[in-house]
């Protein structure tokens, strides 16, 4: 054969280690792949290198060329990281290399574990590198709800002590304007606000290991905090009332500032309008399913104290069901359940 | 110089097992196209900017089919939700793409269904054809699918449990199994992706479910148990969680397979002396563990990857069934989530007029979340109900608490592709990875399975986790409740809720590896 490695003198001292697939047991392996040569001369040199513990600038070399071909090929990215910091090599570089990539194959866990591996180098990035959020933005103008991207994000927050930082708010809000529909968006906006800081282990909520039902309650509220972004999430639901991330997100904040779901009464029921004739309920006029939601919520909470509040709370919960989120019935059915206090029966 | 020995295709021959009534020449001569183009619309995932064009041309509007539709579909599968807001972003655009190619196949009316519907409008199950299809990804692929070269144990593990749900015997495979999983094991324990690969929790579990399933002394037998636990060891953290591989992620992937491998095959819970977590006060892989999944809830209700990150469907179950495997759902999942609000996040994932589940809050139904969410519902409603008595009394259980007949018709409506295999959605092309987990998700309709007292192994750590039992689903007589709107003959095997294999392989496993204590 002749390869790219095996006429290089360069890789002259290696002795390249071949595929073992398993085929010398006597029974074909499964999921084989009719590998190209150029691959499965890369990987044997990759097999003898890794096995030596090779650091190196050609070893480096090697690692390019694997990704390139299979970028999915999470040992190629660990053994990268590992020579990188051996031999000192400019993160800035790497960076730079890595947005190439990463703007090649969107989804890819790997890209992205190797970016904060390189990032949460203190000696390297002892803050933040100016770039970095705009690459983000970049690759959120590509898959604005990209998982891994959000997730490394979050870490950046974290590690870098970002909660404050204007320049968070400001992407969040941007990505909010132009698809006020991005919970991803959202999710970092609540981490932002209301997640743990460097006080608490990381967790979606604050509190995150108090009883569940204490989840996300703050130590020490900033009322003012609450407000404003009650205040947003109230401008973003007339914008697109049946967005459910708002809603939820209003929930979150409520449950941050250890406020009732009732505040939002009156506001609930701006997009629920009861029309009566001669004061005789005729019809609802419903704008969202999730203020409808909302009313149930508070009406069930209330209605533990009031019979006719419990009855507006089954009202709403089988607006639900008939009408406005049916998909859900047997959900619903089962909320209705709780609050009359009866046993669901088995309908399984 | 040596010799490299390449695992060439044009040497390979792809073997296929006959199955009962389809013909092996039209599907081999399908397989060449269709495996090229399987696994490659994964890079498509992103909108592209012609599908955004289309969609601002289309507004509001959504093509109704309704003169050629199913009269017996109910209009809640072929009709738009009942309340949808004026204002367009990417997000709704993506959504009414999706609806107007769910539709006409909801509807029964589109021009590829070419097999007569039952009574309720839905197709029958391509059965032969889907096993053709998992037969034929066993098989050699081109050298364009070099980016599944880490995924390998993947693709056997998917094959394997789909057949298995398809009723077939998986068992004539044990050989080749082993010779594919036996160049994967490091002797540091675990195995990777391939040969050469450093060890990883996704590829060991794959690897050691593939096993389990094909069964038999000489596959159990080639774990290395003990170096497996020495291997886990190293990748439990400080902070409770696992990682997924040395010098990897942290995630409740990690998590979640790291405790399906230490309960079947019986490792000790203690961590190994040598691993680092010991540093940190960490006695065992379960220490801090159920903290650590707890601060993976997040406001919403779901769960997610790791802490701080959006909730979503395939780790909530990761996470679910991890606090299963830790002991009885009704004690840990209530001690670790706001059982509610996650409730709430879980029944939201469904949708209409699709039937099928999301992943994420305003993301797309897709064939996968059939079994990442679909597989949570049992798990929660055993966490609501209580453990049942091994007797039958199911008075006080919650019953299902989303809709069966919706995800039924989304599977059997949109998810199977016309020559076999199932995808995300219509208009994508069908993988085994698809394949696999929309039939778990329809297997989970038409079984139901309760959480019991009484364990098929013996009573030691983990007991509660064998301890799921099932029966047939039934059609409920109250009127407008659930229904089963597959036919009979449309039926899959169960598979276990926690292992995602079948109960006989997870229970033959776990006391093969009890005789044998490290």
């Amino acid at each position: 054969m002749e390869g790219k490695y095996v006429s290089d003198p360069e890789w002259a001292s290696i002795q390249p280690i071949p595929l073992n697939d398993g085929s010398e047991t006597g029974a074909m392996p499964m999921a084989t792949i009719a590998y190209s040569d150029d691959y499965i001369e890369a990987t044997s040199y990759l097999r003898a290198v890794m096995a030596a513990n090779e650091i190196s600038e050609r070893a480096l070399k090697l690692t390019e060329d694997i990704i390139f071909m299979n970028p999915a090929h999470y040992t190629v990215w660990i053994y990268r990281a590992k020579i990188v910091f051996a031999l000192n090599k400019d993160l800035l570089e790497e960076l730079e290399w890595l947005n190439g990539v990463s703007l090649k194959y969107l989804k890819n866990y790997q890209i992205w574990h190797h970016r904060q591996v390189l990032m949460s180098s203190q000696d390297h990035f002892p803050t933040l590198p100016p770039k970095e959020m705009d690459f983000l933005m970049e690759m959120f103008a590509q898959d604005s709800k990209n998982y891994h991207v959000w997730t490394y994000r979050h870490w950046l927050v974290r590690h870098f002590k970002l909660w404050d930082s204007p320049r968070e708010i400001a992407d969040i809000n941007s990505l909010l304007n132009s698809d006020v529909r991005n919970n991803s968006a959202w999710n970092h906006r609540y981490m932002l606000r209301f997640g743990p800081r460097s006080d608490e282990p990381d967790g979606g909520m604050t509190n995150s290991n108090g009883p569940p039902s204490e989840k996300g309650r703050l130590a020490v509220v900033d009322e003012d905090v609450v407000d404003e972004e009650l205040q947003y999430a109230q401008v973003q639901i007339v914008k697109a009332p049946e967005n459910r991330s708002p809603w939820s997100y209003a929930r979150g904040v409520l449950r941050a500032g250890g406020r009732p779901l009732s505040e939002w009464t009156g506001f609930a029921q701006k997009f629920v309008l009861d029309k009566r004739e001669q004061g005789q309920l005729v019809d609802v006029e419903v704008k969202s399913s999730h203020a409808v939601e909302w009313l149930a919520d508070v009406y069930a909470q209330d209605g533990a104290a009031q019979e006719s509040t419990a009855a507006e709370a089954v009202r709403m919960l089988n607006l639900l069901k008939e009408k406005y989120d049916p998909i859900r019935r047997n959900y619903w059915d089962y909320r209705i359940q709780m609050i009359l206090g009866q046993e669901v029966l088995a309908s399984a | 110089m040596p010799v490299v020995i390449a695992a060439t295709g044009n040497k390979r021959r792809k073997v296929r097992f006959p199955s009962s009534s389809h013909t092996a020449t039209a599907q081999v001569e399908k397989l060449e196209t269709r495996n090229i183009r399987a696994h490659l619309p994964k890079s498509s995932r992103t909108p592209s900017i012609s599908a955004l064009k289309y969609h601002q041309s289309l507004g509001q509007g959504i093509k109704m089919v309704e003169s050629t539709t199913h009269p017996t579909v109910p209009s809640l599968f072929k009709e738009l939700p009942a309340i949808r807001d004026a204002l367009i972003t990417e997000t709704t655009e993506l959504q009414s793409e999706t609806l107007n190619k769910c539709l006409p196949f909801l509807t029964g009316s589109h021009s590829s269904q070419k097999d007569p519907l039952n009574r309720y409008g839905v197709p029958p199950l391509k059965r032969d054809e889907h096993i053709g299809y998992l037969y034929d990804s066993l098989e050699d692929y081109p050298s364009g699918f070099v980016g599944l070269d880490a995924s390998r144990p993947w693709m056997v593990y998917w094959a394997l449990a789909g057949l298995s749900l398809l009723g077939e015997d998986v068992t004539k495979y044990r050989q080749r199994t082993i010779s594919t999983f036996f160049p994967m094991q490091n002797p540091t324990g675990g195995f990777g992706g391939g040969h050469g690969q450093i060890s990883h929790c996704a590829s060991s579990y794959a690897a050691v479910l593939s096993l389990a399933m094909v069964g038999g002394e000489e596959a159990l037998n080639l774990i290395d148990r003990q170096a497996m636990w020495k291997w886990l060891g190293r990748l439990k953290q400080a902070d409770g969680g696992i990682r997924v591989c040395e010098g990897g992620e942290e995630d409740v992937r990690g998590a979640y397979c790291a405790m399906v491998m230490l309960s079947l095959l019986d490792l000790p819970l203690t961590l190994p002396p040598e691993a680092k977590a010991r540093e940190h006060g960490l006695e065992t892989f379960t220490s801090g563990l159920s903290e650590y999944l707890s601060r993976c809830q997040t406001f919403e209700g779901g769960i997610s990857g790791c802490p701080g990150s959006e909730a979503h469907g395939a780790y909530a179950f990761c996470a679910l069934a991890c606090l299963c495997i830790l002991g009885q759902p009704d004690v840990t999942v209530p001690k670790c989530m706001d059982i509610l609000l996650l409730l709430s996040w879980l029944s939201a994932r469904q949708y209409a007029p699709e039937g099928g589940f999301a992943g994420r809050t305003n993301k797309l139904v897709d064939g996968c979340y059939s079994h990442w969410v679909g597989s949570c519902w049992p798990l929660i409603q055993s966490a609501l109900s209580g453990t049942q008595t091994a007797a039958v009394s199911q008075k006080s259980a919650v019953g299902n608490l989303y809709s069966r007949e919706g995800l039924t018709r989304y599977i059997l409506g949109c998810c199977q592709s016309p020559n076999g295999g199932l995808r995300d959605k219509p208009g994508k092309h069908p993988d085994s990875y698809h394949t696999c987990y929309t039939l778990t998700g329809l297997s989970s309709v038409q079984h139901h399975h309760y959480h019991t007292d009484s364990s098929a192994t013996s009573n030691k750590d983990f007991a509660s986790a064998f301890s799921w039992k099932h029966r047939p689903a039934r059609t409920s007589n109250d009127p407008g409740s659930d229904v089963n709107v597959f036919d009979e003959n449309d039926c899959l095997k169960a598979l276990h809720p926690l292992y995602v294999i079948p109960h006989k392989a997870a229970e033959g496993m776990r006391l093969w590896c009890e005789m044998k204590p490290l």
